[in-house]
């Protein structure tokens, strides 16, 4: 009945022994701690506010060319919601030169004979030059105009007195995120975004460490076995990341406003199966690259990265050409993006989200296996 | 005839082409650490170039049309028809419309009212109504926008049918007509394979000085070439110049990735890109320097740069634009080096910018990296080892 005389009990207390000695260097490297649980903190704070492709106050340069009432009503139409901000005027053909410097974005050119071709009922044409460069910006700034000019003509016709009920109205309502504030769409991202990071790199580096430092023999002279070290290296970690994910996701609801609308049950439950996939995959790499130069810059390449950009995070994955929608299914975080966004903002409950956790605990049981696997008892 | 140090070259320069001889060899032999610095910017320079696009088309809608008219069918072919929005199937009320939504099997919802073209017909305001997954903004202030435009439009000619027909004349109508540069079909490749290059370099340099010097330190190396009668200064300047040669070699690389494959216009002057490569590894270099300086281990190192790296990426205007974040962020961009380079990136190829347009970006980039590697120089002169 004791614990020794059982050959899983022996197993749990190896596997615990291993997790006691790693719990025990986490403690002892209290800035490594203090960072871990710190930055990803810090990292929400930041990028919530920043990272974002709301555009207003987009700056406008105006060349006025006919110089009437109507004309600087245009202008004023364009600049009193703020969405554009006047720079000055410019001159049309400078454009270019408007544009390198960054000194607008856009020119909105109003040609001599507006006004009176506005008296005259014909279509009055105003010219917006646009950087283009950037086509998420470009975007927004077309958008923008289209609707200005169409209030702009609905205004002046009910000026005219022509029709007090207009004959078509689109009501807009959206689901999930009603103010369309790119907090929401965000911050779930980047909890897993700033999880897969410092999950992979943390052991990548750690177990690179003792790879290079040559402690990782002392433990293969003792009688643990390659899964036993693995687990009980992974276990703290484990519970370090889901710390982590909490305190981020404390950040996210309480300072940003994210609504947590499904079972938080749930989301720790997703947050375990990801991060034993990253954890893995970092031990993965430290095991093979074994020295920590080469293992932050592998691990930087394999989650930094791919978590950032083949996630859904930030940019569309229904957009990418097939080949790249592919490799995004073997990235895990897109599976975490997904069933956060799922859980925290609609509110789906199992029922939607298990594929997503069915992924990631392939993903986890497979590199787990693949990393102790490559987990020789070799001497390097 | 009086003058004996100049037959040999100054000993300055003995010393740095011996030290410089050394850091190629160890990099050279080191395949792994040659691959990182060499092919891995390659190929994420490839997979980024196509991953990023940030078009919205094809939005997957649910279309319930409750009114099941001639003038309803024909409105919802239309508006369907710009591609911005793709049918994703029927639905018969706005509720089991919005189950899609819950689904994800859907991304908007387009609701025709019944009595849609009866009221129409009567002059009575007809309402359409459309209900968005609103989880990713963009993507519904596009979809919104697409279908309050052909709607919008389709009133103002309704509008003005109706005064004709009432023997008034129609109102005025306001048209803008766009004239787009640089990259008229919007496309995102163009504009972020330029700033990738910014990302790549920031990733190749600062982490791997920082983690190099610091793991010289931890093995002792450093203390080993730091009794030498080398000075601090020529063995920081022959460090540096391999990953100045790497730097440059990457640029090229994405350079000419970014010409082929993605078609980033080569519209300016490549001297001033490669003037700005220059101050900008200066700051990258001294960014990694300074925290090898500041930390033990490589460990330390790493998370030095992690710490420096991510935000100056992710905060740059590379991915997201630098207007869009609030003000005080704004601000706080100035003191990134990314945040030029990008720009000077971009101007350069994009739109053909020369030096007389971005010397302030460069002449920042020049003032950046001097003082950081001044500071960075400054405290590795005092403690090498």
């Amino acid at each position: 009945m004791t614990l020794a005389g059982n050959p899983a009990g022996r197993f749990l207390s190896r596997v615990g022994a291993i997790a006691w000695k790693e719990i025990l260097h986490i403690r002892r490297d209290p800035r490594t701690l203090l960072l871990a649980l710190a930055m990803p903190v810090a990292m929400l704070l930041l990028f919530g506010y920043g990272v974002s492709f709301d555009v207003d106050r987009i700056p406008l340069a105006i060349s006025d060319q006919d110089r009437t009432e109507a004309s600087r009503r245009l202008a004023q139409a364009f600049t009193e919601n703020h969405e554009f901000e006047p720079v000055g005027g410019a001159d049309a053909d400078a454009a270019d030169t408007v544009f390198r410097r960054r000194r607008a974005t856009a020119i909105l050119v109003v040609p001599r004979g507006y006004e009176t071709d506005l008296a005259r009922g014909g279509p009055a044409r105003a010219q917006l030059l646009l950087d283009a460069a950037d086509p998420v910006t470009a975007n927004q700034v077309l958008a923008k105009a289209d609707a200005i000019a169409l209030f702009e003509s609905r205004r002046m016709a009910s000026v005219a007195g022509l029709s007090a009920a207009p004959p078509l109205q689109v009501k807009v309502s959206a689901r999930y995120n009603p103010e369309a504030r790119s907090a929401v769409f965000i911050v779930p991202g980047l909890a897993a975004y700033l999880m897969a990071v410092s999950a992979v790199l943390l052991t990548a580096l750690t177990v690179a460490g003792e790879w290079e430092r040559g402690s990782m023999e002392q433990l293969f002279a003792s009688p643990v076995s390659r899964l036993e070290i693995v687990l009980g290296k992974l276990l703290p970690y484990l519970a370090l990341g889901l710390i982590q994910l909490l305190l981020v996701l404390g950040v996210g609801t309480n300072v940003f406003d994210v609504p947590v609308m499904g079972s938080p049950l749930l989301v720790i439950l997703a947050g375990l199966l990801f991060l034993a996939g990253m954890l893995g995959q970092g031990l993965l790499i430290s095991v093979v690259a074994k020295n920590q130069l080469v293992a932050t810059q592998a691990g930087a390449l394999s989650s930094l990265l791919p978590s950032l950009l083949l996630s859904g995070m930030l940019v569309p994955i229904d957009n990418m050409p097939a080949p790249l929608r592919l490799l995004s299914r073997i990235v895990p975080a897109r599976y975490m993006v997904d069933a956060l966004r799922q859980i925290l903002l609609k509110g789906n409950g199992f029922a939607r989200v298990w594929p997503d956790l069915l992924a990631m605990l392939i993903f986890a049981v497979v590199i787990v296996a693949l990393a102790t696997k490559r987990f020789t008892r070799r001497i390097a | 005839m009086s003058a004996p140090p100049d037959r040999r070259p100054p000993r300055a320069w003995i010393q740095y082409a011996a030290v410089v001889r050394k850091e190629v060899l160890q990099t050279l032999r080191d395949r792994r650490v040659m691959f990182m610095l060499l092919f891995a910017p390659f190929l994420q320079t490839l997979v980024l170039g196509f991953a990023v696009d940030f078009d919205v088309d094809r939005v997957p809608t649910v279309v319930a049309d409750q009114d099941r008219s001639q003038e309803s069918r024909e409105h919802l072919r239309r508006v369907l028809a710009d591609g911005t929005l793709r049918f994703a199937g029927g639905a018969d009320s706005a509720e089991e419309g919005a189950g899609a939504l819950d689904r994800g099997e859907a991304a908007a919802v387009l609701v025709i009212p019944p009595r849609f073209g009866s009221d129409l017909a009567a002059g009575r305001t007809a309402e359409v109504q459309v209900v968005l997954d609103g989880t990713d903004p963009n993507r519904s202030n596009v979809a919104a926008g697409a279908v309050s435009r052909y709607f919008g439009e389709e009133g103002l000619r309704r509008a003005g049918d109706r005064a004709r027909a009432a023997g008034v004349s129609p109102p005025a109508r306001i048209e803008i007509v766009p004239r787009l540069f640089y990259n008229p079909s919007l496309k995102s490749a163009p504009y972020i394979v330029p700033g990738i290059a910014a990302m790549l370099l920031v990733v190749v340099t600062t982490l791997v000085t920082a983690m190099g010097l610091a793991r010289e330190r931890e093995q002792g190396t450093l203390e080993q070439v730091a009794v030498t009668p080398i000075p601090a200064g020529v063995l920081l300047a022959a460090k540096m110049t391999p990953f100045v040669f790497i730097g440059f070699f990457d640029v090229l690389l994405l350079v000419t990735a970014g010409t082929w494959v993605f078609g980033v216009p080569l519209r300016g002057n490549l001297a001033v890109m490669a003037l700005a490569t220059l101050l900008y590894l200066l700051s990258t270099l001294g960014v990694g320097l300074l925290i090898s300086t500041i930390s033990s281990n490589q460990q330390q190192a790493f998370l030095g740069g992690f710490l420096f790296t991510l935000p100056a990426m992710l905060l740059s205007g590379i991915m997201t634009p630098i207007d869009s974040m609030p003000r005080w962020m704004q601000w706080l961009t100035y003191a990134n080096p990314l945040r030029y380079f990008q720009e000077i990136a971009r101007a350069n190829l994009l739109k053909g910018g020369s030096f007389a347009d971005l010397w302030p970006n460069l002449l920042a980039l020049a003032l950046f990296g001097a003082s950081i590697f001044g500071l960075a120089a400054a405290r590795f002169r005092k403690r090498p080892g």
